[in-house]
């Protein structure tokens, strides 16, 4: 890693160079003086947010941060490649990951919660001496209203009402790479009488579907709810505001699966054990969990907060209370899969046989 | 003149020896550990990974897909490139290289983002299934998202330029005179084609040809962004097998299938057409 | 690559043409104007099918909504506002990779020329043997090369401590690999249709061997030159199997940037940065053109 550290020494110190002479009018020594943060988060809106809410506050302290853009799956590949000096100070991984992160922490390091006040909106569950939660979503079926009036068909409860023969080959179902992917494989093994031993079953539902493609790349899903190619799509309902935002007619389902409604996916935020920007690092976690930040994720990207007074606070938007699952009670009441009894590599090599024969 | 020629080809060969033999030797190497996930490779060198992939018929239909698709492609490159090649080798106007220009700025938009604009044509409601919906070729949309059409469909954007530049070049080592003696002495417009140009170009043809198949199979991009998920190429597989699961010494046993698979395929190729041009001579 | 091209074409060319003396069947149509006709129409084909996702791309790249996650075309109210904002990251992965498709374009000919001229000249045994290995990089599939590549820079790394994954010189050595056999083939398929009696002469006129080769080879061999760089050129920029191996975080070039951007949201900003990659690579022919006349540059052949 030498080598690279060099290479960046090099751009970095022209960047602090430029920044040091922007401050030097100013000339507030900020606590975080020549630190620069890395993140590793997913591109896009995501990284978008980010930028426009914590950087600007970062920046003001003295330090810099910068983006290791890639899903949490890719950026673990990253963090094995390197061989434990992992190329970033925090990381958001994924509750599907869990067996990665939080049953050895082989990765990670302890974070202070102590110097986290925003920690009081959360639930006690939602933070530990190792990880801290960042968002949740909520995976439902984004279904195009005109459409299914003009089908006939009624407004879809469960992921059954997809397999109707009027939508064969109208449906977007995520890949089981995309940042939902396992979260839905293990949400349809349940509704179809499997679980996260043996997710079968859902395979054999996903296959009865009769997709017309499985999606990694939750931008293509948006194009083509509103071109009319896809009628429904199993998406986190983050995705469905975006289609409505783009002008599409589409509403969420949140699917009954049992005495459940909806699928609970959820986010957390690491410092890695590499990290030696420690202080800065807990900071950032600190601020992602934010009420303003976290309102402007739901609203640029329809992530349900975890912050319990955005939660709040999203009510008074029309669109978002109407998409989301907002009350407490409802958010409670979502599946969530349980990743400790799964055996994600196997999971993988099924789904692959799976699909590929279709 | 006794220039050394042989003396200053030493250092590139010397480096991209190293660089093949190295590279590939590790890999080759790390391939017969058994894979445990994450990383973690077991320490005895065993056949296991490979046992895996000839005994399990996915394994084997990944391979054949790859295969299929790669050849098919290349077919469809060379029956729309070959044309094109023609045309703008042997105009001789200034518009031959505005022509050319558009084929080679076409090669650098790269396939992640022409995707989004194959979606949009291809989609239900876009021109080609208005027209094709219109005439009453197909009576349902059809789309080339998410199957292996797509797939070959994203591998020709991704080698058009390259065949085309290639054949360019091919087609200007064949002297126009010979094609214009052939018509003068009236042969007609296939016929200069079937026995003066293709057995010319036949050669180079090959070449491109095997160019074109071997730019395919290491190409993962078009699968994995217009195979919609379900259609498995090896290099989708590799691609998944190292970024999402970690697994080396699996991804390694892929690679090489893969490179075993694109050297027979190319040794193959070149000695059929050594057979086939003797045969042609002796006819001749 | 072409070695066998020119042979063909001089054992072929009488043949040929005395086969297609002999009259068979009806009489030739000569001139017949819809062969023609058809065959413009056929290429026309062969454009709409290259050029049309561009098109989309470039015309979706002017919509003119604040924020939208779905690519739309025709764009409402076109408007050039995406053009300003696209991202600081996107930039600099268009300039690392102009920067490294340059590098790699130079790279390739610094080994690929003087291999072109070893092939074609050396009094060497294992010439076949030599060819070979210089179009190897040509065969393995790229998702290959670029995860042999990274065992290999893992293994040096962890023997020398200089670990050249995601570093600029790792991810050249990759892109150079794949690009010097084009640079050899084009510049091989010229010097083995070169007369060397020029050189002969130069030289027994009393020039050195430097100046011989700067003033009488480098002229010859200057077409095989630029189509091979322009080769390598576009097969590093375009490169995605290689370069996402060997790419580190905060330094990715810009297909990859792309890859991974829009795994999560779609944004209008990469239309707008990927249609100035077609305007300028539009406008650099066309000038490259002007200046040297891509005609000569690419017409590698004798006529």
């Amino acid at each position: 890693m030498k080598h690279r550290l060099k290479l960046n020494r090099g751009l970095l110190g022209a960047a602090v160079l430029t920044l040091g002479v922007a401050f030097a009018t100013s000339s507030t020594a900020g606590e975080f003086d020549g630190v620069t943060l890395k993140v590793a988060t997913w591109g896009g809106s995501w990284k978008k947010n980010i930028e426009t809410k914590i950087v600007p506050k970062f920046e003001a302290m003295g330090g810099q941060i910068e983006f290791v853009t890639g899903s949490p799956q890719s950026n673990l590949a990253k963090l094995i490649a390197a061989r434990g000096k992992a190329p970033f100070d925090v990381m958001e991984v994924l509750d599907a990951q869990q067996k990665d992160f939080f049953v050895t922490n082989d990765f990670i390091q302890k974070i202070d919660t102590a110097s986290m006040p925003n920690k009081q909106y959360l639930e006690d569950w939602q933070y530990n001496d190792w990880r801290i939660a960042s968002w949740h979503t909520q995976e439902s079926i984004c279904y195009n209203r005109d459409k299914f009036k003009e089908l006939g068909l009624p407004d879809p409860i469960t992921y059954n009402d997809l397999s109707h023969p009027k939508l064969a080959g109208r449906l977007s179902i995520p890949d089981i790479t995309s940042g939902g992917g396992l979260a839905n494989v293990g949400a349809m093994a349940h509704a179809a009488g499997g679980n996260e031993a043996n997710i079968g079953p859902g395979l054999e539902m996903i296959k009865r579907l009769n997709a017309l493609k499985f999606w990694s790349r939750g931008g293509e899903v948006v194009t083509q709810l509103q071109s009319g190619d896809v009628y429904a799509a199993v998406v986190h309902s983050g995705w469905c505001v975006r289609a409505r935002n783009a002008g599409a007619n589409v509403m969420t389902a949140h699917p009954k699966i049992g005495s459940k409604v909806g699928v609970h996916k959820h986010g957390w935020l690491v410092i890695m054990k590499s990290s030696e920007n420690v202080k800065a690092a807990n900071w950032f976690l600190n601020e992602y969990n934010d009420a303003d930040f976290q309102l402007e994720y739901a609203r640029n990207s329809g992530v349900v907060p975890v912050n319990s007074k955005a939660i709040s606070m999203l009510k008074s938007d029309p669109v978002l209370a109407e998409m989301l699952q907002l009350d407490p009670e409802l958010i409670a009441n979502e599946l969530r899969v349980d990743y400790s009894k799964a055996d994600i590599s196997d999971w993988n090599d099924k789904w692959n046989r799976s699909v590929s024969g279709q | 003149m006794n220039t050394r020629w042989d003396l200053i080809l030493l250092p590139s060969f010397v480096i991209i020896g190293i660089l093949i033999v190295a590279s590939q030797f590790i890999f080759l190497e790390g391939s017969f550990y058994k894979d445990l996930g994450l990383g973690r490779t077991g320490t005895d060198l065993q056949l296991t990974n490979y046992i895996r992939f000839f005994t399990d018929s996915f394994y084997l239909n990944t391979l054949w897909i790859t295969v299929k698709t790669s050849g098919l492609a290349t077919i469809f490159t060379l029956l729309l490139g070959f044309p094109v090649a023609y045309l703008i080798a042997r105009m001789r106007s200034r518009w031959s290289m505005l022509l050319l220009a558009g084929i080679v700025v076409a090669t650098f938009v790269t396939i992640v983002i022409k995707v989004f604009g194959l979606i949009i044509i291809f989609s239900a409601d876009g021109l080609i299934n208005k027209v094709l919906m219109g005439i009453g070729i197909v009576e349902t949309p059809y789309t080339i998202i998410g199957n292996q059409t797509g797939v070959v469909v994203g591998l020709m954007h991704f080698t058009l330029g390259f065949g085309v530049l290639l054949l360019y070049s091919v087609i200007q080592t064949i002297p126009r005179s010979y094609e214009e003696a052939a018509q003068i002495h009236g042969a007609s417009r296939w016929r200069m084609h079937y026995r003066v140009l293709l057995p010319l170009s036949l050669p180079g043809l090959t070449v491109g040809a095997l160019m074109i198949f071997n730019m395919s199979m290491g190409a993962f991009t078009s699968a994995a962004l217009l195979g919609g998920g379900r259609v498995f190429t090896l290099p989708v597989l590799i691609q998944r097998t190292v970024m999402m699961e970690v697994k080396y010494s699996m991804a390694g046993t892929l690679s090489a299938v893969l490179l075993v698979t694109v050297l027979l395929i190319n040794l193959f190729s070149i000695i059929l057409i050594r057979r086939l041009r003797s045969a042609r001579l002796v006819i001749a | 690559m072409t070695t066998p091209v020119d042979k063909a074409a001089a054992r072929h060319a009488n043949e040929a043409a005395i086969i297609a003396l002999r009259p068979k069947g009806p009489p030739p149509r000569r001139g017949l104007p819809w062969g023609r006709f058809l065959h413009l129409f056929y290429c026309s084909l062969s454009y709409i099918f290259l050029l049309s996702p561009m098109i989309v791309v470039i015309g979706a790249s002017l919509h003119g909504g604040e924020y939208y996650t779905a690519i739309k075309f025709p764009p409402d109210e076109p408007s050039f506002q995406w053009y300003w904002k696209i991202p600081g990251d996107q930039l600099r992965a268009l300039g690392l990779s102009f920067l490294l498709a340059g590098a790699t374009a130079l790279g390739a000919c610094v080994l690929g020329i003087p291999a072109a001229l070893g092939i074609v000249r050396g009094k060497i045994p294992g010439k076949t043997f030599i060819s070979t290995v210089f179009r190897a990089p040509l065969q393995i599939p790229a998702i290959v090369t670029g995860i042999a590549f990274l065992q290999m820079f893992y293994l040096v790394g962890d023997a020398t401590g200089f670990y050249l994954q995601g570093t600029f010189w790792g991810l050249y050595m990759g892109h150079v690999f794949v690009a010097t056999p084009y640079v050899v083939g084009t510049v091989t398929a010229i010097l083995q249709r070169f007369d060397m009696r020029l050189e002969e002469a130069a030289f027994s006129l009393g020039a050195n061997r430097w100046s011989t080769f700067r003033r009488v080879t480098l002229p010859v061999i200057k077409p095989g030159v630029y189509a091979g760089a322009l080769y390598a050129f576009m097969v590093s920029f375009g490169d995605v199997p290689i370069s996402i191996f060997l790419t580190a975080p905060g330094y990715v070039t810009y297909p990859i940037e792309l890859f991974y951007g829009l795994e999560n949201d779609f944004d209008p900003s990469i239309l707008a940065s990927a249609s100035l990659v077609i305007f300028f690579c539009l406008i650099a022919l066309l000038a490259m053109q002007k200046l040297v006349g891509l005609d000569t540059l690419l017409r590698s052949g004798s006529r």
